[in-house]
């Protein structure tokens, strides 16, 4: 899908749907399998196995002491392929895009902006870990509870070091507010029919299916 | 009884990533290696490849007589799994007393190894690792964040080292250790440039001090100050 307007949309129709009802999970789902290049995806965010993994542990702990654990399996997964989807697809600069275009040059480009450069943290983020996790085994030693205290130390040290940097990079170049672009979009086709049946696929975790099943019967 | 000598052979390894790739072929004897490149042309991820930590896409990387290994990552933060300075010597395997005295940071024993300056940091770092010897030591980026003293301090240390084989992956131009031969990474693929000085026709990256003494018809015999030094003399007879 390329134009971010429609993904993002999309994603929350998606999302919403998946979480009011079972039915609403599937049909997303079954949204999901059609529109989206779904295992390539997965290969690229690793992440998203330990997610389902952890929302398994939950639904296990859930339908064993008070029942719904299956329900609740069914739609956070569901929740989770989407965002994975939204992250996946997610291309350099689009926030900003999205956030001017909807509130303009100066709060839309500072917001947008603030969103970026999240973003771009959290993938640094994620490298610097991936380094991390490197290191260790070049010291022969195991990941685990024991590293968890200085990896954080370490990722936040980098974090706020890089934010520094920005922040006095964006002074030193006399950035006081706001700012100029004019946002581009591509709409194609295939964006317009998945953004319409996003929007059915609501619609349809709306309807009591069961109890039109009941009067049916 | 003839001693064993070590040597890692990349077997048309390659690594594909996105719109970036990176092939090399060859063998690495003992001796200090250079392999140098632009930023960004995969120093770092072969450096990662020979250590045996970056999943190779193709080929394979053959090791023999090579029992013990070690990288030196550029970033010397990302070594950092202790919370002490003392407690993060301790994590290399090694007595933090005579690290900290040899790094000049014994006064700094219980503070956060972060609140080094990146270059304490580095020097720590290759303390830590130069004091043991492995049978590979591949160093990336190890003169990033050090001063022109504490270059030529670890090229006398690397220098020192009488067995095993010592790669460093750097674009450093300046203050670089006596090598036994040279590489260099051109277009995505790891070119081997042969043994010093005869490399120097072939060598891309060759520092432009060296492109000057040639010109001036004296050839330095290596890359190390010294071998510079004495070419130099030798124009001024």
């Amino acid at each position: 899908m390329q134009d971010p307007r429609i993904r993002i949309v999309a994603a929350a129709f998606l999302s919403v749907a998946a979480f009011i009802s079972l039915q609403g999970a599937a049909a997303a789902f079954l949204w999901w399998l059609v529109f989206t290049p779904r295992l390539q995806i997965a290969k690229r965010i690793r992440l998203v196995f330990s997610l389902i993994l952890m929302i398994a542990f939950f639904s296990l702990v859930l339908e064993l002491f008070g029942g719904g654990g299956l329900s609740y399996f069914s739609r956070m997964t569901v929740i989770v392929l989407i965002g994975m989807w939204v992250f996946g697809e997610q291309q350099s600069g689009e926030f900003l895009s999205i956030s001017v275009w909807l509130f303009g040059t100066r709060i839309g480009f500072e917001l947008g902006m603030v969103a970026e450069m999240g973003i771009q943290s959290l993938s640094l983020v994620t490298a610097d870990l991936d380094r991390i996790r490197i290191a260790e085994k070049i010291k022969g030693m195991q990941w685990g509870v024991h590293s968890l205290v200085p990896a954080g130390l370490v990722l936040v040290h980098g974090a706020l070091s890089r934010a520094e940097d920005t922040a006095e990079l964006l002074a030193v170049r006399g950035y006081r507010s706001g700012g100029t672009l004019c946002p581009k979009f591509i709409t194609g086709t295939i964006d317009c029919v998945a953004g319409l049946c996003a929007s059915g696929v609501v619609f349809f975790a709306l309807i009591p299916v069961s109890e039109f099943f009941i009067l049916y019967r | 009884m003839g001693v064993l000598m070590g040597k890692i052979t990349l077997n048309r390894v390659y690594a594909v990533r996105d719109h970036w790739s990176l092939s090399a072929s060859g063998t690495f004897h003992e001796g200090v290696h250079l392999v140098s490149g632009d930023v960004g042309t995969g120093k770092s991820t072969l450096a990662l490849m020979m250590a045996g930590l970056f999943p190779l896409s193709g080929g394979d990387i053959e090791k023999e007589e090579i029992t013990t290994s070690m990288l030196s990552l550029q970033f010397p933060e990302l070594h950092v799994t202790g919370l002490s300075v003392a407690e993060e010597c301790a994590s290399w395997g090694v007595d933090p007393g005579e690290i900290l005295d040899a790094a000049g940071l014994t006064r700094r024993k219980d503070a956060s190894p972060l609140s080094l300056s990146r270059g304490e940091l580095k020097r720590l770092q290759l303390a830590c690792v130069l004091a043991k010897d492995y049978d590979l030591l591949l160093l990336d980026e190890p003169f990033s964040s050090l001063d022109c003293g504490e270059k030529a301090k670890l090229c006398t240390r690397i220098g020192q080292k009488s067995q095993g084989i010592c790669v460093i992956f750097t674009h450093e131009q300046n203050i670089l250790p006596r090598v036994t031969r040279i590489w260099e990474i051109v277009d995505g693929t790891l070119v081997d440039c042969g043994t010093p000085p005869c490399a120097f026709q072939h060598w891309r990256h060759v520092p432009p001090v060296i492109k000057k003494l040639t010109a001036l018809g004296s050839r330095p015999d290596n890359i190390s100050p010294d071998d510079l030094r004495e070419a130099a003399c030798r124009i001024q007879g």
